[in-house]
């Protein structure tokens, strides 16, 4: 693995994206307007009182938030709905990336000077690879750590933040945001290698968000809270989707392949 | 590179062997490729000395761009095998793409880079440093009259701009063998002309072009070796010789009155083997000109005829072309 050429490429990568206005904006958007939404939400629920919160499955199934007041309940449920909502980031940067990166590549038919350098397809899968996650992780963990300090400025309470950025969403946050994108992006290599058109891979990869709802809903319903158990279970079973996805698209992401199979 | 001794003997302008020992950039011996059913190669075998331009003549979809990315190996052969620079296109694959430089059927630069961007990039990934990347796209900037424009995106270059820079790119990381596709398709006859001059100086610096082209007027400037192909390799020669196996020697001579009359007269000589009449000229195919030329004239003149002047014949490579494609459909039919 010649690690040069692979950030050479990165390079080339973000160099193109930041020269694309466009892509720079959908990739931007998401993640600046989930924070200022939430906490404006989450601010607002601090200025209601409405009795019927403590009835919301989500907070009769977990006992650290039987002593909240009212104002202070809605915010650490909304607050926890809304953090869920952060793990939608790492799966969707990525895949707007990869899919421009690579049906892009397709479509300009750049691709085949590129197979012809003296790059392995593994340095090439990589780069790529790495070029569409990087950003989408640390655009993840940065509009988290913005959320996160807004938090102390919204609440009524100040038992709040901890309750809502608890141990379970940090491990989601560290643990399954990368694996995630990994699982996003393999997802986005395999769809290339069928689709011309990158809001196409966009459309399919977004099969990706039925986890993270699951995880959304089943908090909502009050079938589990996300503790550190539950997230270190989650993450298992995204590492091993993301090893299966990964190794399809490492098998289709083959020189002979794209150059003679795909469409 | 692996010798050979070998006794080939290429009439071409420019000699490319000096002695029986030749030196083959590229080397091919029954090599295949198949796609499922479909047969695109089948029993290539080549042999191109190094510092050749080979012209590599077939109709769409007769195999040339699948025999280029073997070569290149972008992809596998099916059966055979190919020696490209030394190099085996199968187990020394990344030998053979650090190589060789290929320029693609487009362009495929990257619209948003600047022209000066594109070349380092590529540069860089054939292993230059950012220094020795940046030195070279300077280097072939300046050459192909682009430095002015070196820091606009590629996407507001004119096709001709950018099958210059695609060039360059191919040119980059020096190699000794480069695989051109059409590389002045689509140009302005001033543009092309300015490619095939680069591709004259690269022969000049001692490598070896593989061309692909349609442009047969082409072809027959540039090309030491011409190799028709269609799946199969149809001919190998040098375009005279080419010419010679074909039409054999002819003249053609311009008469002052009828030509169509003096055919039977022409056709008796013992030395023509085919005659064909135009409305004030006969083109006669001789066995030897130099010996024949004054007897046939003399013959002529002795029935009467006047005759304007007499010139050496030679047909274009379009009709070798079409004429061995030609042939080569009646055999398989």
């Amino acid at each position: 693995m010649n690690w040069e050429r692979i950030i050479v490429l990165i390079g080339k990568e973000w160099l193109e994206l930041r020269r694309s206005r466009g892509l720079l904006l959908s990739m931007l958007l998401p993640p600046l307007l989930l924070p200022i939404f939430s906490l404006g939400l989450i601010f607002a629920m601090g200025l209601v009182s409405d009795p019927d919160t403590a009835d919301i499955p989500a907070a009769a199934i977990d006992p650290a938030l039987a002593d909240l007041g009212l104002e202070a309940l809605a915010q650490v449920i909304f607050g926890r709905q809304f953090a869920t909502l952060f793990l939608l980031l790492p799966m969707v940067i990525p895949n707007v990336l990869a899919s421009y990166s690579i049906v892009g590549e397709k479509n300009r038919r750049t691709l085949e000077p590129l197979l012809a350098a003296p790059i392995s397809v593994g340095e090439l899968l990589l780069g790529k690879v790495l070029a569409a996650i990087i950003p989408g992780i640390a655009l993840t963990w940065l509009c988290a750590l913005l959320f996160a300090v807004g938090m102390v400025v919204v609440v009524v309470d100040p038992v709040v933040p901890a309750l809502v950025l608890h141990q379970g969403w940090i491990v989601m946050l560290l643990l399954a945001s990368p694996l995630l994108a990994l699982i996003s992006v393999s997802l986005t290599v395999m769809i290339s290698s069928r689709v011309n058109d990158p809001r196409s891979a966009q459309q399919i990869a977004g099969v990706l968000v039925v986890p993270v709802m699951l995880l959304f809903f089943g908090q909502i319903l009050g079938l589990f809270v996300l503790n550190s158990l539950v997230a270190l279970t989650f993450s298992a079973g995204l590492l091993l989707l993301a090893a299966i996805l990964l190794w399809l698209a490492t098998r289709l992401f083959q020189r002979e392949t794209i150059l003679t199979r795909w469409r | 590179m692996k010798h050979f001794t070998k006794s080939i003997r290429f009439i071409v302008d420019t000699p490319i062997i000096v002695t029986d020992q030749v030196m083959y950039a590229i080397e091919c011996h029954r090599l295949g490729r198949q796609f499922d059913t479909l047969v695109a190669v089948a029993d290539l075998d080549l042999a191109i000395p190094a510092g050749a331009i080979f012209g590599f003549l077939g109709p769409n979809g007769a195999g040339k761009t699948t025999t280029v990315r073997m070569l290149c190996a972008l992809i596998a052969p099916s059966s055979g095998s190919a020696r490209v620079a030394g190099y085996d296109v199968q187990s020394q694959a990344a030998h053979v793409r650090a190589t060789v430089g290929i320029l693609t059927e487009t362009p495929g630069l990257y619209d948003s880079l600047t022209a000066l961007e594109n070349l380092i990039f590529f540069g860089r990934l054939y292993g230059l440093t950012a220094d020795r990347a940046a030195e070279r796209a300077a280097h072939y900037l300046r050459l192909f009259e682009l430095w002015e424009r070196r820091n606009d995106p590629v996407g507001g270059f004119s096709k001709g701009m950018r099958q210059k820079l695609a060039i360059a790119r191919a040119l980059l990381h020096d190699p000794t063998i480069v695989f051109l596709d059409e590389p002045t398709a689509g140009l302005d006859p001033a543009a092309a002309r300015a490619v095939r001059h680069v591709i004259k100086t690269l022969r000049a610096d001692g490598r070896t072009i593989f061309l692909t082209t349609h442009n047969l007027a082409e072809a027959d400037e540039l090309c030491d070796l011409i190799g028709v192909f269609r799946t199969r390799l149809i001919s190998l020669d040098t375009p005279t010789n080419l010419r010679a196996r074909l039409f054999g020697q002819s003249a053609r001579i311009v008469l002052a009155g009828p030509a169509a009359p003096l055919v039977p007269l022409v056709q008796q000589l013992p030395f023509v083997s085919e005659v064909v009449a135009e409305e004030r000229a006969l083109l006669v195919r001789l066995t030897d000109p130099e010996r024949n030329n004054p007897t046939l004239v003399r013959a002529l003149v002795a029935t009467g005829a006047d005759i304007c002047y007499l010139e050496p014949f030679t047909p274009s490579l379009e009709a070798v072309y079409l004429e061995l494609l030609h042939d080569e459909s009646a055999v398989a039919a």
